[in-house]
């Protein structure tokens, strides 16, 4: 049909290192994903406190990794954290290998970068809220501390869900400069392909599909959670 | 009146924002079971005042007691926790929590804050609602109830403090005419059971049956302070008469 061969795509070989990228993919989105949200929620946190100091590092970290390109982020990440020189023994083989591998590396470097992201929407969340809403949590007795968890952080959460799924999303997407530094995600694999097969075009169509039906899971299930969480008056609640 | 029988003892109170003095020497005594009403124009520092007792915002200059608490010694929001408990306060938009019900709204601080048992504040919840007459709306949210339905649960959730004084900040300014009635009832019935209220309003019929006592602020100052009747029929002050004849 048009022309496109996927004869290739019933070998085994083939069909192992598409399974093999689909499932590394996910695992370095997953991984970077949560400990995204981690750091935006103690970044975000940091910042409520107003502490000068902790206030210009969260600042300063929101910057540099929010106003540079996310693969340069992935290749420093790469080259630096790489070549530290830390090096453990494989128990298995007995032979030294870098503490922080590839994979490891990108995990990072995405963590990083999303976790800045999040930082952003979860600070904007809390500065949205309305200020006779604070007011009259402090005027029931809450202390800071259970007045931002049981008041401040369940409305900046619904409020912040459509920017985390952005960043969520966009994330996903940039899995994929990891096969850069040679982790053998989709991206990687479909490479490998290729250059073994040239067709180009077929495999690029085929992942295209894949990524499409990944992150479209990941833009379902934030939906869900959107409509889980809203609550009439704001956001998805009517 | 004595001094030391006063619930609430203001005295000779400062505040300003910035360079801009707000409050200029409030003083102003509350006794247990008191109405006081506070009316003035616009700016003139009323919701000011009400925030200063119960401590929301601190003071610059002067002396505030509620029962026990030395309010203008208080520094932290936990040294504040049981005078918030012994002053609850309502707003005047309201102020609902939009993520929880009615009936959840109601039962967040006692149980949160308080800490006292869930069923049994489940119960006074619900009591609470019936009283403000909003049993049927124990599980809408905040927006979908209308602004008059809004203001009674916020009542009802300050009342689930079981304070001994409710400060209302122009409660009524945001409903139109036919939920004013609603709330007002509210409040009456809350005057007639004894609870010890301060009341901001605009509502001069209102302050003339209900309170026992009409306060005048204006730039910063009482200027007049009287019982209703007098306060209405006979004002002393130039400033008040003018006001009286703007919006009477
Ligand atoms: N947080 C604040 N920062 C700066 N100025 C403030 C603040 N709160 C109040 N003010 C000013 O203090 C003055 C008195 O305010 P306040 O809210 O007490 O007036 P009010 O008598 O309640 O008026 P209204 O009837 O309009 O509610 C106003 O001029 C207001 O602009
Ligand atoms: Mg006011």
């Amino acid at each position: 049909m048009f022309g496109l061969d996927y004869s290739w795509l019933s070998d085994p070989a083939y069909q192992q290192w598409l399974l093999k990228g689909i499932l590394n993919t996910i695992e370095l989105a997953a991984l970077s994903s949560c400990a995204a949200v981690i750091i935006g929620l103690v970044g975000a946190l940091a910042l409520t406190l107003r502490i000068f100091w902790l206030d210009a590092i969260v600042e300063l970290f929101v910057e540099v990794f929010r106003n540079t390109p996310p693969l340069l982020q992935m290749l420093f990440a790469y080259f630096t954290l790489s070549t530290l020189g830390l090096k453990v023994t494989d128990p298995s083989t007995g032979l030294s290998v870098p503490l922080l591998s590839a994979f490891a590396c990108a995990s990072i470097s995405l963590s990083l970068f999303g976790g800045a992201l999040a930082i952003e929407a979860f600070r904007s969340g809390i500065e949205t809220m309305p200020r006779s809403i604070i007011e009259a949590a402090r005027s029931l007795g809450y202390s800071r501390w259970s007045r931002f968890w049981k008041v401040e952080a369940p409305i900046a959460a619904r409020i912040c869900l459509p920017a985390l799924t952005n960043i969520l999303t966009n994330l996903f997407k940039t899995t994929s400069q990891a096969s850069v530094i040679t982790v053998p995600e989709l991206m990687y694999y479909a490479g490998q392909i290729y250059n073994d097969t040239f067709r180009t075009l077929e495999v690029m169509i085929l992942v295209l599909l894949i990524y499409v039906s990944l992150v479209s899971i990941v833009t379902f299930a934030m939906a869900r959670l959107e409509r889980w969480m809203a609550f009439p008056g704001y956001g998805k609640g009517h | 009146m004595n001094r030391s029988d006063a619930l609430i003892e203001i005295d000779g109170i400062r505040k300003s924002f910035g360079t801009f003095e707000v409050l200029k020497g409030i003083s102003l005594n509350v006794s247990k079971g008191e109405a006081v009403c506070i009316i003035g124009p616009s700016g003139s520092g009323k919701s000011t005042i009400l925030r200063c007792i119960n401590g929301l915002i601190p003071i610059n200059e002067g002396f505030i007691r509620v029962g026990n608490h030395r309010v203008h010694e208080m520094r932290s929001e936990k040294a504040m926790r049981p005078l918030r408990h012994q002053v609850a306060m309502v707003f005047q938009q309201y102020n609902l929590f939009p993520h929880r019900t009615a009936l959840e709204n109601i039962m967040m601080a006692p149980i949160q804050v308080l800490g006292h048992d869930k069923a049994e504040v489940e119960d006074r919840a619900r009591k609470l609602l019936a009283k403000v007459r909003l049993s049927e709306k124990a599980d809408s949210y905040p927006g979908q109830l209308s602004g008059g339905q809004q203001q009674r649960v916020a009542i009802a959730r300050a009342l689930a403090m079981q304070p001994d004084i409710i400060l209302f900040d122009e409660v009524t300014a945001a409903l139109d005419p036919e939920t004013v009635k609603e709330v007002l009832f509210t409040i009456r019935q809350l005057v007639e059971e004894g609870l010890t209220c301060v009341l901001v309003t605009h509502e001069m019929k209102f302050a003339r049956e209900v309170s026992h006592r009409v306060c005048f602020t204006d730039r910063g100052m009482i200027v007049e302070s009287a019982p209703p009747a007098e306060f209405f029929d006979n004002p002393q002050d130039p400033r008040t008469r003018e006001f009286l004849g703007q919006v009477l």
